[in-house]
């Protein structure tokens, strides 16, 4: 084999999906400078801690949508778990149980969405776009009738002050070497569950499965059971961020996470997640999380309205999709050494 | 006999690597039923394609109604007449007949549709044929027959005087055959042409005039049917004898491996029993749809099965799914590469760790990048894939190395029982004999083989023992070495009566 002679870098960028994780990240640091030429503001420290929190959630929710894309489906439920977790926890606090059993509880009621998705995607072959948008009105509804439709009152008046502070500051107002804790928690989600796809059975059954299901299930993958997997970590990834939520407010909101879950597809995709399954690196969807972050971060910086915000992001979504598209179709055939 | 309406004088086409018709000339006249004749792979259907104008001939002459024809599109060909029918039917199934039948010409005024008179002309051609469907009812509601008439009828709407019917019978119950054969005599009647391939031969006697046979792309003979035995025509159909091309190993017959006993699952697998020995390649013949594919995966457990039991090595073995069979030391390279064996999307390296990630991986599931290595590049090397490095994609390597990786992800593991399918389809000569050499290798380890091949030399040439199949079951069991083309042949067309013998009238000279 000839891999052994070529440097680091080339057998970096012979990783499938790996250039496109890099345009991302390059992507990135040209909008970065870009903003901050605008407003110097965007280069200080403040800003850039600030950055790195507001990604978090982006970051998880596009390493849950990413599992799920990569297995060729969807997962439009993500933004009401997220809604549904941060309701249950923050209910469950407020009438003063305590936070881990709380946490706990949350964690289990988004895994039961995730089972529930997979097996209708999975075991009943229905369309991930149906089957999933079943069970974002459920536990959208969900989130809504845990505390009789209403948000929830601040959760230091069931726990007490102590333990509301302690569970608002470790998942967001808290610093690990001056970094806010919320980017350390999606750090390490992220980095485990990178490592659930680049290094494991599991992971390996997932592209499999995105690429060619029958082939997949011929070479003895548990389709169903794979397809689970992805939903249950998309749902996990949910859980989290739905507890993020309820710490950054100290309360539950009903309508947390609306439309998270097209977040999550912007920055699989963004970062070269293949939305047709078989494809993406994680790596990318760091970048693209970043992407979005850094843009929205940006465009408030430099005073641009919510409409034009909007206007920017789905040109940018839809212009790396379409740089993907050209580039694929540029290099369809094997470039001959 | 009437005119000829269609003649096709040194037709030559060529594909990447394979010279599918060479030479081949072709005369229909009106008002006769021409059975076009020949093996799968012999050119009939492209041919035909020739003619409907999908594909363009490399050269050759093409006359249709006295008038030469250059360069054929589908459309032009339709505007000279010729129509279709197709062994899948083309149909939108959630629209009505009318609708079907004026799909893309419709009639109107002004944007809005005339579904009246759509519905009349509908109903007109219907009648033609003597059918009784209404032109409201929805096609998916009708039988596989009835949809058969519709394109009858969509054929004869825009005035087709030549009617190609691609195996018009291999759904249809031996009433419905009747009933297409009432309609083919009337239509023929009327002096259209109509060209009728099939592979039941014994439907020959009930409705073919003329016979033209084609093998390996090349024009053999033509005549009236009346002037041929069978035996006649499956020789010609068969004819070579290149038994020699096949690397054969001899080994001792060893002790039984692997046995099938009572498989059904669906229409296609019934009541299959065989047995599988230690140094022995066991070939499965047959035609196309005989059930030798849908056997192979009832075996390995993708298709759900009625009844059936397993036994290696003299223990039964549960067979739930795909992953029991492998555990078991079973493994399947199916027939369809791109859909069932290679995610094209994939690397080689992820391909072929694929179905072993449970040696690569440690107890917790985790790779071990190097023993992957290891296998990944053992494989590339027994079987001398062809490919850069082990991260391309799998869909940028040549159909040839594509069908190695297919096999040589298998082939990483200790199994008992390799099934082939239709390993060397759509691959190259040289590759085929790679393969071959891999059966045989596989057969002097001891592993049981089981090939299924459409292609009666290859199975006679590498196989030990022919096992035959035809409508979902076993017809016969042969000795290759023993038996002929023609023997196995016999036992392919062994359909179960379909037809009634009333009507022996063979076209009504």
């Amino acid at each position: 084999m000839e891999g052994k002679k070529q440097s680091i870098v080339s057998r970096l960028l012979e990783i499938k999906g790996m250039r496109a994780a890099l345009t991302a990240f390059i992507g990135l640091i040209v909008i970065y400078v870009a903003f901050g030429l605008m407003n110097r503001q965007v280069f200080s420290t403040q800003n850039i801690l600030n950055l790195l929190r507001s990604m978090s959630k982006y970051l998880l929710i596009g390493v849950g949508q990413s599992f799920v894309m990569i297995t060729g489906n969807i997962d439009l439920s993500i933004g009401s778990v997220v809604g549904m977790s941060a309701m249950i926890s923050a209910t469950l606090m407020s009438h003063g149980m305590n936070p881990f059993l709380a946490i706990l509880i949350t964690i289990l009621c988004g895994l039961i969405a995730g089972v529930v998705n997979g097996y209708l995607v999975g075991k009943f072959k229905l369309p991930p776009f149906i089957a999933t948008l079943g069970t974002m009105f459920v536990t959208r509804g969900i989130a809504y009738i845990v505390n009789g439709n209403r948000n929830t009152d601040n959760i230091a008046s069931g726990i007490g002050k102590e333990a509301g502070d302690a569970f608002q500051n470790f998942f967001y107002y808290a610093k690990v070497l001056g970094v806010f804790n919320t980017f350390w928690i999606a750090l390490v989600v992220f980095v485990v569950f990178f490592f659930l796809l680049a290094k494991t059975q599991t992971g390996r059954h997932i592209y499999a499965i995105g690429s060619n299901v029958d082939a997949a299930r011929l070479s003895g993958v548990d389709v169903v059971w794979t397809t689970t997997k992805a939903y249950l970590v998309s749902a996990f990834c949910s859980v989290v961020v739905g507890l993020i939520l309820s710490a950054q407010a100290g309360m539950g909101n009903m309508d947390a996470g609306n439309m998270y879950e097209m977040y999550g597809v912007a920055a699989g995709v963004i970062g070269g997640v293949s939305p047709m399954g078989g494809a993406g690196l994680l790596l990318g969807t760091f970048a693209g999380a970043a992407v979005w972050q850094t843009l929205e971060n940006g465009l408030n910086m430099v005073h641009a309205q919510v409409g034009i915000q909007r206007i920017v992001i789905g040109v940018i979504v839809v212009l790396a999709v379409m740089l993907d598209v050209i580039l694929r179709s540029g290099n369809r055939k094997p470039k001959s050494k | 006999m009437g005119d000829v309406v269609v003649s096709m004088k040194g037709i030559c086409k060529s594909f990447p690597g394979v010279k599918a018709l060479d030479n081949v000339n072709f005369e229909l006249r009106a008002g006769e039923v021409m059975a076009l004749l020949g093996e799968n792979g012999a050119g009939k259907s492209t041919l035909m394609k020739v003619l409907s104008g999908v594909y363009t001939r490399d050269s050759g002459s093409l006359t249709i109604f006295g008038k030469e024809y250059g360069d054929l599109t589908p459309n032009t060909a339709r505007d000279a007449g010729i129509a279709i029918i197709h062994q899948e039917l083309n149909m939108c199934s959630h629209l009505t007949v009318a609708e079907n039948m004026f799909l893309g010409r419709e009639f109107k005024s002004h944007f809005v549709l005339k579904n009246a008179e759509m519905e009349q002309e509908a109903r007109k051609y219907l009648d033609e044929l003597g059918v009784d469907i209404s032109p409201r009812q929805i096609v998916g509601d009708l039988p596989v027959s009835k949809q058969q008439m519709i394109e009858i009828a969509k054929a004869l709407s825009v005035q087709a005087k030549v009617l190609i019917m691609d195996e018009p019978t291999s759904a249809l119950t031996s009433r419905e055959i009747e009933e297409l054969f009432n309609i083919i005599r009337r239509l023929k009647s009327q002096g259209h042409g109509i060209v009728y391939i099939s592979h039941r031969l014994e439907e020959l006697s009930h409705i073919a005039d003329r016979i033209t046979i084609m093998r390996d792309g090349q024009y053999i003979t033509d005549g009236k049917y009346t002037d041929f035995t069978m035996d006649e025509i499956i020789a010609n159909m068969v004819g070579r004898e290149i038994k020699e091309k096949f690397p054969r190993v001899e080994c001792e017959k060893g002790k039984k491996i692997f046995e099938v006993k009572n498989l059904n699952a669906g229409r296609l697998v019934r009541d299959i029993n065989f047995s599988l020995y230690e140094g022995e390649i066991v070939g499965f013949a047959g035609l196309m749809g005989a059930g030798r594919t849908e056997t192979t995966r009832a075996i390995f457990g993708v298709d759900p099965r009625e009844s059936g039991q397993f036994f290696l090595e003299g223990r039964e073995i549960i067979i739930n799914g795909p992953k029991d069979a492998i555990r078991s030391g079973i493994v399947l390279a199916p027939e369809d590469r791109k859909k069932d064996g290679l995610c094209t999307k994939l690397s080689v390296r992820h391909n072929i760790a694929l179905p072993n990630l449970d040696m690569i991986c440690n107890k917790f599931g985790v790779l071990n990048s190097s023993k992957e290595e290891k296998y990944c590049n053992e494989a590339v090397k027994n079987l001398s894939i062809k490919t850069p490095n082990l991260d391309v994609d799998a869909n940028t390597l040549s159909g040839g190395n594509q069908q190695k990786v297919v096999v040589g992800k298998w082939l990483v593991r200790n199994s008992r029982v390799v099934i082939f399918d239709e390993p060397t389809r759509g691959i190259d000569v040289g590759a085929k004999v790679e393969i071959y050499h891999l059966m045989n290798q596989l057969k002097k380890q001891g592993i049981a083989v089981m090939f299924v091949s459409s292609e009666m030399p290859e199975v006679m040439g590498i196989a030990d023992r022919i096992i035959v199949m035809c409508d979902g079951r076993i017809t016969g069991e042969l000795n290759a070495k023993e038996t002929t083309q023609n023997e196995i042949l016999s036992f392919a067309t062994a359909f179960e009566k379909k037809i009634t013998g009333e009507d022996t009238g063979n076209g009504g000279n």
